[in-house]
């Protein structure tokens, strides 16, 4: 191996390894303070390393509710923030699943037919649609509150579903769409000829060499739905409706910011994610198809 | 079973790509539709597979209608020019999906798959997607999938097109064998001239969406019924040059650049125009000695040695040239005078006007 080649590859992993702490950083930070006792996240200067470690923050997101109603305080003032936590984890859960499995069918379906069925205006409708995406959600959200609103859906789970599928649809179905013009229309005829219905190609021939597409589609709606803040914000109000971007906020007010619990709620707003992420990507491998067709 | 087209036409949008077909493949024969791109062999070869609607006539396959059925309904078996494996599934159930629609159990669907990755000889490959088998692998899954139905009609289109000159010489003899040995009615779609001439029984030569000429490789070559025919089959291609007809001591004779050659009797020449064109393949002519009766004196253009033969291109009138393919061993020096002597017997001559050919019927030397 030349000089230049190991150079060259010494320059490449230094620039790997600064872009790989820039991104690490933040969590690793934010993990190490989720951790820490409050005295020690405040003090000065700041360490990295935790010289004690606690797990006080995770419990109270965790048991918050159970000890609040344990300790008899419902009268006084309220329950506190952190009691709400599991709510809204179930709330961001139960939108984001039922956001992703609504988009994911929807696009892969409607994506299915712009690709292999002719009609007018075949070609216009997923390059419409794409420009629909790049108009700001900050542009939708009050027209669509209104109707939310005449709907009598504000404050619920089903708003933000609704929301949701509405921002993410459109990209979802450019990208199947994109997918399935690179799916050769000859192994569905070739399906036709060995005697399968429409229903059974697209099933057993079509939706498995789509999978790599679908899967893309879902972590898209995934991390648009689990991570929205503003929906969340403008359609709900109740405390146990809000979904987890949303509730977090309330640990800090114009006098006080909850450190720990902010942090401790951002591992486990992340940890899901990343989890998901880790088991998917394996599916996301280009060049699946290849070998199916000529080359 | 035979298959046949009743006034078959097809037109996408104003486009019409097939004018009233009528067609009978008979049965058991190899028959190959053959012509040049955008003939619209493989449109009909996709609408006896129902893969495409017919926008007039009617598919008959024995005595069943079947243009009304959908491809499944119809027990074709179609070879597709990408091959079009599954990629998801293993060979095994690439080849074996036909069966497991319809319905078989699972050992016996083994057992035939098996019965025909054996005669394919890729038994080893079973397990194996298609992303890691050879153009030739996938070429023969392509046709373990199509056998292992036992359909009545096999289709093909262009099945070998992908693969490289060495391998389709030997899956072009291989196809023939099978089909030998099968006995199934088969279509293949091609415009690869070879193929047609060495695998079909019978040839259906297109253009335009018309079938030009249906015949035995023997008949398209040695009678084409007209131009086109002529000038699409045969490699170097026939030559043709403008004649007129006259007589000459009360003989008829054509006159080819300033020559008047006595015309061949294997042509109805009475009532013919007196403009035609005659045509004659480069294996029919050879360099005659100077002076030789019914000799079209020239110059030689180009030579191009081709294995065992040699092409010599003579410039017999002003931008009309002649080539002759002769044994390698004669030489002829560029720009050197040279003499063409036609094989009489092999002229075709063809009615300017309509470009059909003015051959009596079986008169031409097989």
């Amino acid at each position: 191996m030349s000089a230049k080649i190991v150079l060259g590859r010494v320059a490449l992993y230094a620039l790997l390894s600064a872009v790989t702490f820039l991104v690490c950083f933040p969590l690793v930070w934010a993990f190490f303070t989720s951790v820490k006792p409050k005295e020690e996240i405040f003090r000065w200067p700041p360490t990295l390393w935790p010289e004690s470690w606690t797990l006080e923050n995770y419990r109270a997101l965790l048991e918050g509710k159970q000890a609040y109603f344990q300790a008899g305080a419902a009268a006084a003032s309220g329950p506190p923030p952190s009691a709400f936590f599991l709510d809204w984890f179930l709330n961001s859960v139960i939108v984001t699943l039922g956001t992703t499995a609504i988009s994911t069918i929807v696009s892969t379906l409607a994506a299915y037919s712009l690709t292999r069925f002719r009609f007018p205006g075949q070609r216009a409708v997923p390059y419409l649609a794409l420009v629909g995406y790049m108009v700001p959600s900050i542009i939708f959200v009050f027209p669509m509150f209104l109707v939310m609103a005449d709907l009598r859906l504000t404050d619920t789970l089903f708003s933000l579903i609704l929301g949701y599928v509405c921002i993410t649809l459109p990209f979802c179905m450019w990208l199947m769409w994109a997918f399935f013009r690179g799916v050769p229309i000859e192994i569905e005829e070739a399906a036709l000829v060995d005697g399968a219905s429409r229903l059974r190609v697209f099933w057993e021939i079509v939706l498995p060499t789509a999978w790599p597409g679908i899967i893309a589609a879902a972590i898209f709606t995934l991390i648009v739905s689990w991570n929205d803040y503003l929906f969340g914000r403008v359609f709900m109000n109740s405390m146990e409706n809000l979904p987890l971007t949303v509730g977090v906020m309330h640990f800090f007010d114009g006098t006080h910011v909850d450190w720990g619990l902010m942090m401790a709620s951002s591992v486990m707003m992340t940890v899901p994610m990343a989890v998901l992420f880790m088991l998917l990507q394996k599916h996301l491998v280009a060049g699946f198809g290849a070998g199916a067709v000529k080359g | 079973m035979d298959v046949r087209l009743e006034g078959l036409s097809k037109s996408f949008g104003s486009n019409q790509v097939l004018k009233s077909l009528d067609l009978t493949f008979p049965e058991r024969r190899f028959v190959t539709l053959l012509g040049p791109s955008g003939c619209g062999k493989t449109t009909l070869l996709r609408m006896i597979a129902g893969l495409e609607k017919a926008t007039e006539g009617a598919i008959w396959f024995g005595g069943r209608r079947v243009d009304h059925l959908s491809p499944g309904e119809r027990n074709i078996a179609m070879v597709f020019q990408s091959y079009a494996l599954y990629p998801t599934m293993d060979v095994a159930a690439n080849i074996g999906y036909g069966l497991k629609v319809r319905g078989m159990a699972k050992p016996e669907r083994a057992e035939k798959v098996g019965i025909v990755a054996k005669v394919l000889e890729i038994a080893h490959l079973l397990a194996r997607k298609p992303k890691a088998l050879s153009g030739g692998q996938r070429q023969r899954v392509a046709l373990g999938r199509a056998m292992v139905r036992k359909p009545d009609i096999f289709l093909m289109d262009e099945p070998l097109s992908n693969l490289d000159a060495k391998l389709r010489t030997t899956m072009r003899g291989e196809l023939r064998r099978f089909h030998l040995d099968l006995q199934t009615t088969s279509i293949y779609v091609t415009h690869d001239q070879l193929e047609a001439m060495t695998m079909s029984d019978l040839v259906a030569v297109m253009d335009a969406g018309v079938v030009q000429q249906f015949g035995t490789p023997e008949e398209v070559y040695d009678r084409p019924a007209n131009l086109f025919v002529a000038g699409f089959i045969g490699s170097p291609p026939m030559n043709f040059a403008e004649v007129e007809l006259g007589a000459e001591g009360g003989r008829p004779v054509l006159r080819l650049a300033g020559t008047a050659l006595p015309a061949p009797d294997h042509f109805d020449l009475a009532g013919a125009p007196s403009r035609l064109v005659l045509g004659i393949r480069p294996q029919d002519v050879s360099v005659a000695e100077p002076g030789a009766e019914g000799a079209v004196p020239g110059t030689v253009w180009m030579t191009e040695l081709i294995g065992s033969e040699r092409l010599i291109e003579v410039e017999i009138a002003p931008k009309l040239r002649f080539t002759a393919e002769v044994k390698s061993s004669v030489r002829c020096a560029l720009n050197a005078p040279a003499t063409l002597r036609l094989d009489p017997g092999r002229i075709h001559l063809f009615d300017a006007a309509t470009g059909q050919s003015l051959a009596r019927r079986d008169a031409l030397r097989g």
